[in-house]
C-alpha cells in the first residue's frame, strides 16, 4: 500500500482575523449601545420629571451634521482601500488608507470644536456627564480604528498586500464601519434629538 | 493500491514549535494553547481557593460568633468583602478557570494545532492578572464597588481603581474568549461542520458569544460610573459613599447573567459522562440545541434594574420567561447525559468514576440552581431581593467549579498535568457539592423566611441553625478546592516519562 500525499486544498473556512475582528467589534458594539441606552434612559426619565437635558441652543447640529458627512466619505475610502488590496493595488491602497485616517482625523478635531462650543462641564450634571461618556467613548473606538488602518498601512508598506495583508484590510474596514454606524447613533440621538 | 489522503490545510495557526526558551520564560513568551489554559486553571483555582476562604469568613459573620462589622474592620470592609467575594468567583475563579480548560482542550478537539491569536490569548491571561490583582489590592487599600458607610477622600480613589481592575478583566477575558470561538469557527478540520463539533468545543462557541453579548455591557457602566467618580464629587452615578455602585453591576452576578458562568459546564459534563461510560448519545443535534438554548438564555445586559424601577422589569413577562425557561435546557441535558448512561455498561466501577461522579454533582448543582431561579420569579414566592439571589449563584458557582474539576480529570493530557487520583477527584467534587448544596439549601431557606430586604442578607442573623449550615457548607467549598489545588502536578517531561 502505498500513499502519495496531494497538494492541500484550499481552505474554505472564514478568515480568521476576519472572524475575531468581527466578534472584538460585536463585543464594542454592544458596549457602546449599553452606553446610549443609559443616555437615553436618563434623558427619558429627566423629561418625564419635567427636568430640561441640554440648555436650548448649546447643542448646535452643523458639526455633528458635518462629522457625518465625514464618516459617510470615510466609508467609501475604507472600502476603496479592501478593493485595492484585493487586486494588489498598492498605490491606491496607500492613498486610500492615507484618507481614511485623515478623515478619522478630521472628526477628532470637529469633536474638539464641539467640546469648545458647547462649553459643558463634565459635572455640569447628568446631562453633560453621559454627554461625555457618551461621546468621549466613541472618540476612543475611532481612535481605535485609526489604529488599526494606521497598523494596516505600514505593513503594507513593508511589502505586497498578499492574502494575510488583505484580511487585515478588511478587518479593519468591519472595524470602521461598526464606527460609522455608531456614530449614527450619536448623530441621531444626542445631536439631533437632543 | 494507492490511497490519496489530502494534506491538512486549514489549520492556519501552526502547533507551537518547541522552543529554546527557559522554563521560567515560556509563560512570559509562550504561543502553546495548553500552557496558556494551564496557567489560566492554576491561577483561577488558587484564587478560588482565597475567595473560598472569604466566602467562609462572611458565613462566620452571619453567624453570632463575631460581630460582621467587627470581623473585617467595619460595615464598609465587610461590603467590600461581601461584593469582593460575588465578584470574584465570577470574575476571576469560574469564568477563567473554564476559559483556560477551552484553550487548552478545545484546539485539539476540532483539529486545529493551536488557538487562533495564540499571543493575543497570552496577553488575555497576563492582562486578567494584572487587572485581577488590581482588583483585590484595590478592595483591600479600602476600594471596592461603593460603600454603605460613608468614605474617605482615598477611598474613592481606590474605588476607581478597582472599577479600572474590574474593566480589565473582562477586556481579559473577552479577548480570550475571542481567540477560543475564532478557533472553533475558523480552525477547525475540513469536513468538520459546526453542528459536529464536540459538546464542550460548542458550549465554548455559545458561551463565548453570550460572554461577547453580556459583559460589555458592564463595560458601559464602569465607564459611566468612572467618569462620575474620578477627580471630583460625583453627582449621579459614581457616588462611592453609598452601594449605587454595586447596584449599577450586581446584574452581573444575578439571573440571568450568572448563568455565563454554568455554559460551558454543560459540554464538560456531557462529555465527561460519555468518557466514563464510553457510549454515543443517539441524539447529538439536541445536544446542540440545548447548550444554544442555554447560552441564550444567558444574556443578561438586559436584566438591569438600576435605571429603571425594579418592579417594572423583574414583573415582566420576559424576566419570568428567562427565570422559568432556564431549567428547560438543564433538565434537557440531564435527560441526555441520563441516556448515555443507560446505553453502557452498568458496572459500578464505571458508575462511580470520578468523572460520572463529578458531571452528575455539576448538573444537579446547576439544576437545583436553575429550579432556585424559577422560584425566585414567581411572584407569589416573594423571593427576589432575598438571600434566594445567593442560592442561585452558589448553585452556578459550585456547578462551575465542579465541572472545572471534572474537565481536569477528563483531558489530563491536554492540561499537560497528572491524572488526578480517583480517591481524590472522588473526594473533591463530593466536598465541593456537598458544601454548595448546604449553601443553596441554606441561602433558600433563608430567602423563604426573611421578610426584610437587606442588601447583605445580614438579618439572617436571628437564625443560627441555617447560618451555622451556611458556614458548613462554605468550609466544605474551600475544603474541596483545597484538595483539587493540592493534587494538580505538571505532568512528566517527556524525557523523564520515558
Amino acid at each position: 500500500m502505498r500513499t502519495t500525499a496531494l497538494p492541500a486544498a484550499e481552505a474554505t473556512r472564514p478568515r480568521t482575523v476576519v472572524v475575531g475582528v468581527l466578534m472584538a467589534t460585536a463585543a464594542v458594539f454592544v458596549a457602546f449601545a449599553a452606553l446610549v441606552a443609559i443616555y437615553v434612559q436618563q434623558r427619558q426619565a429627566a423629561r418625564a420629571a419635567g427636568a430640561e437635558w441640554f440648555p436650548d441652543g448649546s447643542v448646535e447640529l452643523g458639526p455633528a451634521g458635518m462629522m457625518m458627512m465625514t464618516l459617510m466619505l470615510s466609508i467609501v475610502t475604507v472600502q476603496w482601500a479592501v478593493q485595492a488590496a484585493r487586486t494588489e493595488d498598492r498605490p491606491h491602497g496607500f492613498i486610500a488608507l492615507g484618507v481614511t485616517l485623515m478623515f478619522g482625523a478630521a472628526v477628532i478635531n470637529q469633536f474638539w470644536f464641539v467640546y469648545q462650543d458647547t462649553a459643558f462641564a463634565i459635572d455640569g450634571g447628568r446631562a453633560e456627564l453621559l454627554f461625555y461618556a457618551v461621546t468621549g467613548s466613541f472618540i476612543a473606538m475611532l481612535i481605535g480604528g485609526m489604529a488599526m488602518v494606521a497598523v494596516t498601512t505600514i505593513r503594507s508598506l513593508m511589502g505586497p498586500f498578499g492574502r494575510e495583508l488583505a484580511h487585515g484590510v478588511q478587518a479593519a474596514a468591519l472595524y470602521w464601519h461598526m464606527c460609522v454606524v455608531c456614530y449614527f447613533g450619536v448623530w441621531y440621538v444626542v445631536f439631533i434629538t437632543k | 493500491m494507492t490511497l490519496t489522503e489530502p494534506a491538512v490545510a486549514d489549520s492556519e495557526a501552526a502547533p507551537a514549535a518547541p522552543s529554546e526558551v527557559p522554563a521560567l520564560a515560556q509563560p512570559f513568551v509562550t504561543s502553546d494553547s495548553a500552557t496558556v489554559g494551564r496557567l489560566f486553571v492554576v491561577v483561577s483555582l488558587l484564587l478560588g481557593l482565597g475567595t473560598s476562604v472569604v466566602g467562609a469568613l462572611l458565613s462566620l459573620g452571619r453567624t453570632e460568633v463575631v460581630d460582621p462589622a467587627d470581623m473585617f474592620g467595619g460595615l464598609n470592609a465587610y461590603f467590600r468583602m461581601w461584593t469582593l467575594y460575588r465578584v470574584s468567583f465570577m470574575l476571576l475563579v469560574v469564568l477563567p478557570l473554564l476559559l483556560g480548560v477551552a484553550m487548552a482542550v478545545v484546539p485539539q478537539q476540532v483539529g486545529a494545532g493551536n488557538l487562533a491569536f495564540p499571543r493575543a490569548a497570552l496577553a488575555s491571561f497576563w492582562s486578567w492578572l494584572i487587572g485581577a490583582l488590581i482588583v483585590v489590592v484595590s478592595v483591600l487599600a479600602g476600594g471596592g464597588w461603593g460603600a454603605v458607610d460613608g468614605v474617605t477622600g482615598n477611598e474613592s480613589d481606590a474605588m476607581a481603581l478597582t472599577l479600572l481592575g474590574t474593566a480589565m478583566v473582562i477586556v481579559a477575558l473577552l479577548v480570550g474568549a475571542v481567540s477560543v470561538a475564532t478557533t472553533v469557527i475558523s480552525l477547525r478540520r475540513s469536513g468538520m461542520s459546526l453542528l459536529e463539533v464536540p459538546p464542550f468545543a460548542w458550549s465554548m462557541l455559545v458561551a463565548a458569544a453570550a460572554w461577547l453579548f453580556t459583559l460589555p455591557v458592564a463595560i458601559a457602566n464602569i465607564v459611566v460610573i468612572y467618569a462620575d467618580l474620578r477627580g471630583r464629587p460625583a453627582i449621579a452615578f459614581g457616588r462611592a459613599e453609598s452601594p449605587d455602585i454595586w447596584l449599577q453591576l450586581d446584574w452581573l452576578v444575578e439571573q440571568p447573567a450568572v448563568y455565563l458562568m454554568a455554559v460551558p459546564v454543560l459540554g464538560i459534563a456531557f462529555e465527561a459522562v460519555a468518557a466514563a461510560t464510553g457510549s454515543r448519545s443517539s441524539r447529538p443535534e439536541a445536544v446542540t440545541v440545548i447548550v444554544g438554548l442555554f447560552g441564550l438564555l444567558a444574556v443578561g445586559g438586559w436584566s438591569q434594574d438600576y435605571f429603571t424601577a425594579p418592579q417594572d422589569l423583574r414583573d415582566g413577562l420576559v424576566y419570568v420567561a428567562f427565570g422559568l425557561a432556564a431549567t428547560v435546557p438543564v433538565a434537557a441535558l440531564a435527560g441526555g447525559a441520563a441516556e448515555l448512561v443507560l446505553r453502557g455498561p452498568k458496572s459500578l466501577d464505571r458508575l462511580l468514576d470520578p468523572r460520572m461522579v463529578g458531571a452528575g454533582a455539576a448538573l444537579k448543582l446547576l439544576g437545583a440552581a436553575a429550579l432556585v431561579g424559577a422560584l425566585r420569579v414567581i411572584e407569589p414566592f416573594d423571593l427576589l431581593d432575598t438571600a434566594a439571589t445567593w442560592a442561585v449563584f452558589h448553585g452556578v458557582v459550585a456547578a462551575g467549579l465542579v465541572a472545572g474539576v471534572v474537565a481536569l480529570m477528563t483531558w489530563p493530557q491536554r492540561l499537560s498535568i497528572r491524572p488526578v487520583p480517583a480517591m481524590v477527584g472522588r473526594g473533591t467534587v463530593l466536598l465541593m457539592g456537598a458544601g454548595a448544596s448546604l449553601l443553596v439549601l441554606s441561602d433558600l431557606i433563608s430567602g423563604f423566611m426573611s421578610d426584610a430586604r437587606d442588601l447583605m442578607a445580614l438579618a439572617l442573623d436571628a437564625n443560627v441553625v441555617l447560618n451555622v449550615v451556611n458556614l458548613v457548607g462554605a468550609l466544605l467549598l474551600a475544603a474541596g478546592l483545597a484538595g483539587t489545588a493540592a493534587a494538580l502536578r505538571p505532568a512528566p517531561a517527556r524525557s523523564e516519562a520515558a
